[in-house]
């Protein structure tokens, strides 16, 4: 199957609002607004009392949202199988943007990592984060056109997949940038096991992929990181021990918001910025101390939503390509938002990810809604 | 299409996604519930022991304000300003741009902010737009520097403030003995400042916010108790006439170079007293370097013997007892002997026949001692009790001394003629003033204050509780004891200088001998004068008492002139209608009362003549 052929059978058609899962749309609108309130509600108060803007973050946050839903938008006007077939030249921007951003001069460091392009006008962008996109697709394409007349995909194939996948991983490693490493990582394995690939694959690469960070943490390739990052937020005497810091002041936080929270803009925690990273990485934390265990629970509620009308947009695509796509963007957002959530709560390591659709981040919104318009995509081009 | 029948294995992997992502969801939900329900209250201790901190709400002190709520001491607010070094990244920077808001040394300031405490503090004692100025051009650097790369960490933090109030003393060295001042805590430490601290204190009330890195975070401040505001006192005293009074007292201790001197001016019908003043006095809000002596009320902690002025009891008791008239003659020797002693007058004269005026108003000693022998010992100490000697006056004042006035059976022989006219014994000049005061007041004494009353918080007045007054002796008494005191001012008085033109004065100078503590010996004078008006119906009694002074030390001579010009001042401002000349006067010697008794007689032979013709 060739992309042209598709076009030349297809009628291009036009897409109506009744043809979006509104479902999904409605969970990711949910998520949006509540990471409006929450990002202005970590920011405002202690930017007034320190004679900053208090809607600095908000206003950014919002220009952010917009641009991201104009990129999701447009994403959904190209049929998936086009865009198949510029799979490509999307795998060679985003491995260029990873190449760029560690050339110095040009990638600019924050919080120790080499991870941002400065663009005029004062943004950045965080190729990494595009790069998640570049890496779905080309495993798809890859793991979708299989080499022979198998059914399944074969060595060969998984081989090649890995390749298209560790290239781009390579340079985000080498950023440092581990969080959005694991998270490339648990979507790859994804693919791979979804993709029909023979089961010593999964388990293989699951182990790797376990034994690998594992290490890395143990070896310290992530804690000068971490802990420069901490040193410059953290009140110098507050507490000696920097590590533990984060994540007790993270639990404190969402434990002191109890049944309803204290009410928006009402977290002494947030508004005393115990929690480092409050409005990006820990914005889950100003869930939890301001609206409560409702808010907390309607919020990881959301996410569950928008998962499961995934995975039904994944399950009735009508082609490998599509449904592969689905999966990774599946597991790119399951995984960041359990890695992100299960951080703040203690079950899971901590490492820098944003919440999607909810943390502050240009980068990050752009590629999440981009996500979104992948499976709105998909799902526009299935029959029902 | 070949995708249907690869459906098997995918379609189950996609199942078993699904699972694993509900497990996922079940293990996130249960930790949730666990975070926030189950070991919430635990974590929130947690979160508010790590931020809440209680502070106090400073009272201000009441307000100490004169009779017509002019302040003469008050609290404002002032700012304690403090720092916290550990944020001060850049101590020379901050040090350079903070110095001349807060008109410091920069060395000094740098010098403060450098280091590891958490609380230093750099200025006492701020007032508020200067605190302002500051928070506002931290504020307005803060706000310039975090636009720059990387600025936001060269931001200024760690200045905070610490509302206190301060004590001001608008007056001065007005009444600062009688007003005190307060302590570095804020506690009264004398005068009324001391005496009443606890009406004067507020309630310090408290209040929780949540702190962060040194400072409060937003919209977690809760009141817990309100702070009250302590009472206000209103004083008695009339700033306008203690001024006058203060000035004049000043000027004749420095013109005597006297030690120390007193004025007060007392209405004598309620006990208040309108002018308290005192020389030396000091600055309240610049002790330093001030003898801590000079912190005293003289007026009611300083007693002295009273000498002449003391007479008016003898008199008074000598009246009321009967023993003798307003007229009656007595023949008064220069000097007298009583128990190998000899008692003279100031001035040596010829043994001469006065009346009881004529002996009041030449201030003879020997006359006294005459009057005082009628009455003998048990009877003019009742009366000195009566009068008030050996007891406080009830002012309230602190360090009020009671006097010295040996019981009766203490004396020796020379008590009774030595108590007769004023010495052997030792008053306060309030007691003295309060001697007068009941003469003035038609026999009854009225405990002397200088507090009207107070006002709490809310502006509720609670007036002065009064004491019961005391009878001591008879208005008829009081009526001629003040008649014949006019004498004492009269042309022919010790006090002439007292007289105030328009108004019938009455009064009673004294120079006593001056005990003094040091040596345990009578060195020098106390000279002083204490007189009402008008004489016929008093408005004001008012007290001179002059300590140790050089060259002349006669009362009438130091005090009468003081008395002149704030008692002058006093009857002006105060509309009391000038007063006709007396009806009746009394003779002053045996001559004038002979020629007053024949003018009598003709008139009683003239009206017995005519009045069968009309």
């Amino acid at each position: 199957m060739i992309a042209s052929d598709l076009l030349a059978r297809r009628e291009p058609r036009r897409t109506s609002l009744r043809d979006f899962d509104l479902v999904l749309s409605g969970a990711v609108i949910g998520l949006l607004a509540i990471g409006i309130a929450l990002v202005y509600a970590a920011t405002r108060d202690w930017f007034a009392a320190n004679g900053l803007d208090p809607e600095y973050y908000l206003k950014r946050h919002v220009i952010n949202i917009l641009i991201g839903s104009l990129l999701a938008w447009g994403t959904t006007l190209i049929d998936y199988r086009l865009i198949r077939a510029y799979t490509p030249i999307l795998w060679a921007i985003g491995v260029l943007g990873l190449i760029l951003v560690l050339i110095p001069g040009v990638g600019a460091t924050v919080n120790g990592a080499r991870a941002w392009i400065s663009l005029p006008g004062g943004f950045q962008i965080q190729p990494a984060e595009l790069a998640k996109i570049s890496i779905i697709v080309g495993m798809a394409l890859i793991l979708s056109e299989l080499t022979g007349n198998q059914k399944y995909p074969g060595h060969k194939d998984v081989l090649k997949a890995l390749i298209v996948a560790a290239i781009p991983l390579l340079l985000i490693v080498s950023q440092p940038d581990l969080g959005t490493v694991l998270i490339i990582s648990a979507a790859v394995v994804t693919i791979i096991a979804v993709s029909g690939a023979p089961t010593r694959w999964i388990f293989g690469l699951v182990a790797v992929a376990i034994i690998g960070g594992f290490t890395a943490v143990q070896v310290g390739a992530v804690s000068e990181y971490q802990v420069k990052r901490l040193e410059s937020f953290i009140d110098p005497s507050a507490d000696p021990m920097f590590s533990g810091y984060q994540l007790r002041q993270a639990r404190i936080t969402i434990g002191s918001g109890g049944l309803t929270g204290t009410g928006l803009f009402q977290g002494p925690q947030t508004n005393g910025r115990f929690v480092p990273e409050q409005q990006t990485d820990f914005i889950f934390t100003v869930a939890g101390e301001q609206l409560g265990f409702l808010g907390a629970g309607f919020i990881i509620f959301l996410y569950g939503v928008l998962l499961f009308r995934a995975f039904a947009i994944a399950r009735r695509s009508e082609d490998m390509f599509g449904r592969l796509v689905c999966i990774g963007v599946i597991a790119w957002f399951g995984f960041q938002t359990f890695e992100n959530i299960g951080m703040t709560m203690g079950l899971m390591p901590m490492t820098g990810v944003p919440l999607p659709f909810i943390s502050y981040g240009g980068s990050s919104m752009f590629a999440c809604l981009i996500g979104v318009g992948l499976l709105q995509n998909v799902h526009i081009r299935s029959s029902r | 299409m070949p995708l249907s029948t690869d459906r098997s294995l995918i379609e189950k992997r996609i199942h078993l996604l699904v699972a694993l992502s509900l497990l996922l969801f079940l293990i996130f939900s249960i930790r949730l519930v666990d975070v926030q329900a189950l070991r919430s209250s635990n974590l929130m201790a947690k979160a508010s022991n790590e931020l809440q901190k209680t502070s106090m709400i400073p009272a201000p002190r009441g307000a100490i304000t004169d009779i017509n709520g002019v302040d003469l001491a008050r609290s404002v607010l002032s700012y304690r300003i403090v720092v916290d070094q550990l944020l001060i990244y850049n101590p020379k920077e901050v040090a350079k741009l903070a110095a001349p808001i807060l008109n410091m040394d920069r060395e000094f300031l740098e010098e403060r902010l450098t280091g590891e405490r958490r609380y230093v503090v750099i200025a006492n004692r701020v007032r508020p737009a200067i605190w302002r100025d500051l928070e506002k051009f931290i504020s307005n650097y803060n706000q310039n520097i975090s636009s720059e790369r990387n600025g936001y960490a060269k931001r200024i933090t760690g200045f905070w403030a610490e509302r206190l109030y301060d004590r001001e003393y608008p007056a001065g060295r007005l009444a600062a003995s009688l007003i005190g001042f307060t302590n570095d805590e804020g506690k009264g430490a004398s005068g009324i400042e001391y005496s009443l601290n606890s009406l004067l204190t507020g309630q310090d009330g408290a209040y929780t916010y949540a702190n962060a890195a040194g400072a409060i975070i937003p919209g977690t401040q809760e009141i817990l108790t309100d702070s009250i505001p302590g009472q206000s006192i209103k004083l008695t005293i009339d700033r306008d006439v203690q001024w006058i009074a203060q000035q004049a007292i000043s000027k004749a201790v420095k013109k005597s170079r006297a030690i120390s001197g007193t004025v007060i001016v007392q209405n004598p019908k309620t006990g208040e007293i309108l002018a308290h003043a005192t020389f030396p006095t000091f600055d309240p809000e610049n002790r330093q370097g001030v003898d801590p002596l000079r912190y005293r009320n003289l007026s009611v902690e300083e007693v002295y013997e009273p000498g002449s002025t003391g007479k008016v009891i003898t008199y008074a008791a000598a009246i009321e007892e009967k023993k003798i008239s307003p007229e009656s003659i007595l023949t008064i020797p220069y000097k007298l002997k009583r128990y190998g002693k000899v008692f003279k007058d100031h001035d040596f004269h010829k043994t001469q026949k006065l009346t009881a005026t004529g002996a009041l108003a030449n201030s003879t000693n020997t006359g006294a001692i005459k009057i005082g022998e009628m009455l003998g010992k048990e009877k003019l100490y009742e009366y000195l009790k009566k009068f008030g000697l050996g007891t406080a006056t009830g002012s309230h004042l602190p360090g009020e001394s009671a006097g010295k006035l040996a019981p009766v059976k203490d004396w020796s022989g020379t008590s009774l003629p030595t108590f007769s006219f004023g010495q052997g014994y030792s008053l306060t000049a309030i007691q003295a003033t309060s001697i007068f005061a009941t003469l003035a007041n038609d026999g009854v004494r009225v405990a002397p204050t200088v507090v009207a009353g107070s006002t709490s918080a809310s502006g509720v007045f609670t007036p002065r509780s009064m004491e019961a007054p005391v009878r001591v002796i008879s208005s008829d008494t009081a009526e001629k004891m003040r008649l014949m005191m006019e004498s004492v001012v009269g042309p022919n008085g010790t006090a002439a200088g007292a007289a105030i033109e328009g108004y019938r004065v009455a009064g009673k100078t004294g120079t006593a001998a001056r005990y003094d503590s040091l040596c345990g010996c009578y060195k020098g004078y106390t000279a002083s004068f204490i007189g009402f008006a008008p004489a016929d119906n008093p408005a004001f009694v008012m007290s001179v008492t002059i300590q140790g002074p050089k060259g002349v030390y006669y009362g009438g001579y130091l005090g009468a002139p003081v008395f002149r010009e704030v008692m002058s001042y006093v009857l002006e401002s105060r509309n009391i209608p000038p007063t006709k000349e007396a009806s009746t006067t009394y003779a002053i010697n045996y001559r004038e009362y002979k020629e007053k008794i024949s003018k009598k007689m003709e008139e009683k032979k003239k009206e017995s003549g005519s009045s069968p013709r009309g």
